[in-house]
């Protein structure tokens, strides 16, 4: 009964109970769109690293730091020998680094050249263009940031400057094969992709190794000389790190949105309180136990919510949908900040679980506010109330 | 016939030999001549880019190979920038930011203030007899001096520049110009030398044009405006306290 009389209250309310149920829909429209943003964000950037970079796992030499440039120039080693079927069998692929100096239509400026494998196939990266066909111009393969900053277009030769392992000056002549989309930005950023041979025949480092790309997890549980394995947590920590920060900004911001759809809930219901007092008298009069009359009132802001969930499934499903279908494009200009999964659309994907979890979040809330402006209701008699005093 | 052909041939090639001195000789005279003790200058570093070109004054201490530190006077842009080197490490200090930074690693790959070194070229210290032997290619003119060219050829891995040509003036026993090769033969750098003065006993290049030769424009011109030789610098000018001074 209590039910179905807060249910016809609450339609009989009109336009106040239909700007309540907006607001609540937009903030529940508002909240699901984050939601799903930075899930979809985070599954984007997980995927792309993996496939681009990181495979089943890497095992990197033990003196290459990534975030270090010092390293970079000395930090190859030799292959291990307990590792050499793996990598002719294509389940480790081998990857060297060397800073270079690049000539890119007579300018000069740094870059990282790394030697791949032309035929591995654990990393998305297309290399097979990238077999020497002659001796003297070398392809290599570039991803649309580094062409942009270089100013390269597939088809342009340009010089490269190199040192070797014994710190000699070597230069060579490099073709473009391609440009491609590499989302990871950390494979595009200043990075010029060539075949792993003709690196270590230019560095004259026959054998020598940065890190492997694992292509089978398996080899994450042996130790090897000289090499580390980087699990996933460990490889992923900056990316996590930067999240925690994202998910305080987010909680933040749901609050706020929580909080403002609070103050009107609240604001209505003490409203309601305050206007319904010979009602509630009415209904006190009538037997209903004043804890009745206070979940009459609760029931009432919970079926705003309700409403609102309607409302804002309907009202939000065209951009849902949009989101979903087109994917959400990224600002011109945030690609440059090499911020993983910040470089292509990111495609919505809507977790139900934690949106689940959100509404319910809300729904405590709502029920919340809409109990408390009832507590007055507590220490009211009923002829007070008949008469339309409220304290 | 064909003794007395022996005999003139002989004649001929002893005062050859006698005015020629080996090419390790000419390798010792180079270096007593370039190589300084201490030295002080004032510089002007000329950048002729694609599009045009820009100047920077600066003011130079060095102590040998290993120490050297220099201040920019001017534009006033890059005025109070500083550039510590003290063996392997090279430092830059920014005044804008006030901040000190190393280079090193990538960043060794760049241009020193859009000239045609790269930081990575400013490390390199080089003593022609330690680093290369040489042997004497021809005898030619250049820029109306009387010059010999050598072909320098690393005596050990670990030099930079594993072959080098140098035209050696045959007075002066200094480089007027020198290219500088790749591994693979490729030819990265020239080096041009002139306007050179008797300092302190050495032949020293009042104007140098360093061009790399794989980028394009007209090189990068050193021109020294005063130049003191093996004089006594204070320490503390070769620490890192002197950059944020």
């Amino acid at each position: 009964m209590i039910l179905r009389l807060a249910f016809r209250n609450i339609v009989g309310n009109g336009y106040r109970s239909l700007i309540n149920v907006l607001i609540l829909a937009i903030v529940l429209i508002i909240m699901v769109w984050m939601q799903a943003m930075y899930h979809s964000w985070t599954r984007l950037a997980l995927i792309q690293q993996t496939d681009w970079e990181y495979g089943k796992g890497l095992l990197r030499s033990k003196l290459y730091d990534p975030y270090d440039s010092y390293t970079w120039e000395d930090s190859a080693v030799r292959e291990p020998e307990q590792l050499k079927s793996a990598i002719q069998g294509g389940d480790l692929v081998p990857i060297l680094i060397s800073p270079a100096s690049i000539y890119p239509k007579g300018r000069m400026m740094p870059a990282v050249l790394r030697g791949i494998p032309h035929d591995q196939d654990v990393l998305r990266l297309p290399v097979s263009g990238l077999k020497a066909q002659g001796k003297d111009i070398i392809p290599v393969l570039i991803g649309q940031n580094m062409a942009q900053s270089s100013r390269l277009e597939k088809g342009d030769i340009f010089s490269i400057r190199i040192k070797d392992s014994s710190g000699v000056f070597n230069a060579l002549d490099a073709e473009v094969s391609d440009v491609i989309h590499i989302p990871a930005a950390s494979a595009d950023m200043s990075s010029v992709w060539l075949d792993l041979e003709a690196l270590r025949e230019v560095k004259a480092s026959e054998s020598l190794v940065t890190y492997f790309v694992m292509g089978d997890a398996r080899y994450a549980d042996h130790e090897y000389e000289n090499f580390r394995h980087i699990p996933k947590s460990e490889y992923f920590a900056d990316f996590y790190e930067m999240l925690a920060t994202e998910r305080v900004q987010q909680a933040i911001t749901y609050a706020l949105l929580i909080f403002l759809a609070m103050i009107a809930v609240f604001d209505t219901q003490a409203l309601a309180v305050f206007k319904r007092r010979k009602e509630i008298g009415t209904l006190a009069s009538l037997g209903l136990t004043k804890g009745k009359i206070s979940l009459l009132f609760t029931l009432e802001g919970i079926h705003y919510l309700l409403f609102a969930a309607i409302a804002g499934a309907i009202l939000g499903f065209p951009l849902f949908w949009y989101f979903a279908q087109y994917g959400f494009q990224i600002p011109k200009g945030y690609e440059d900040f090499g911020i993983q999964g910040f470089t292509e659309p990111i495609y919505f994907v809507y977790p139900m679980g934690e949106i689940i979890g959100l509404f319910l979040l809300v729904l405590c809330f709502t029920a919340l506010f809409s109990w408390l402006p009832t507590r007055k209701i507590t220490k009211l008699s009923p002829v007070d109330a008949l008469r339309g005093k409220v304290d | 016939m064909k003794h007395i052909a022996l005999l003139i041939a002989i004649l001929i090639s002893i005062p050859l030999a006698a005015t020629t001195p080996s090419a390790d000789t000419i390798l010792q005279e180079m270096d007593k001549n370039m190589i300084t003790n201490s030295s002080k200058a004032t510089t002007r570093m000329v950048v002729h880019s694609r599009r045009a070109s820009r100047s920077m004054e600066a003011i130079s201490y060095s102590m040998g190979n290993e120490k050297a530190f220099t201040e920019y006077l001017a534009p006033p842009r890059e005025r109070g920038t500083k550039m510590l080197k003290l063996g392997n490490d090279l430092w830059i200090y920014d005044p804008s930011s006030d901040r000190t930074i190393q280079i090193s690693g990538n960043m060794l790959k760049q241009s020193v203030m859009g000239s045609d070194l790269s930081y990575e070229d400013m490390m390199e210290e080089t003593s022609y007899t330690e680093s290369y032997s040489a042997k004497i290619l021809e005898s030619v003119t250049y820029e109306g001096r009387e010059a010999w060219i050598l072909e320098l050829e690393a005596t050990s891995e670990n030099v930079s520049y594993q072959r080098r040509k140098t035209w050696v003036d045959k007075e002066r026993y200094v480089p007027l110009y020198e290219e500088w090769y790749a591994k693979s033969g490729k030819l990265l750098k020239t080096f041009t030398a002139s306007e050179y003065q008797k300092i302190s006993g050495r032949w020293q290049p009042m104007k140098i044009l360093f061009k790399d030769e794989l980028k394009e424009g007209k090189g990068t011109e050193y021109i020294i405006d005063s130049l003191e030789l093996d004089i006594r610098i204070p320490e503390h000018i070769f620490s890192r306290a002197s950059l944020r001074k």
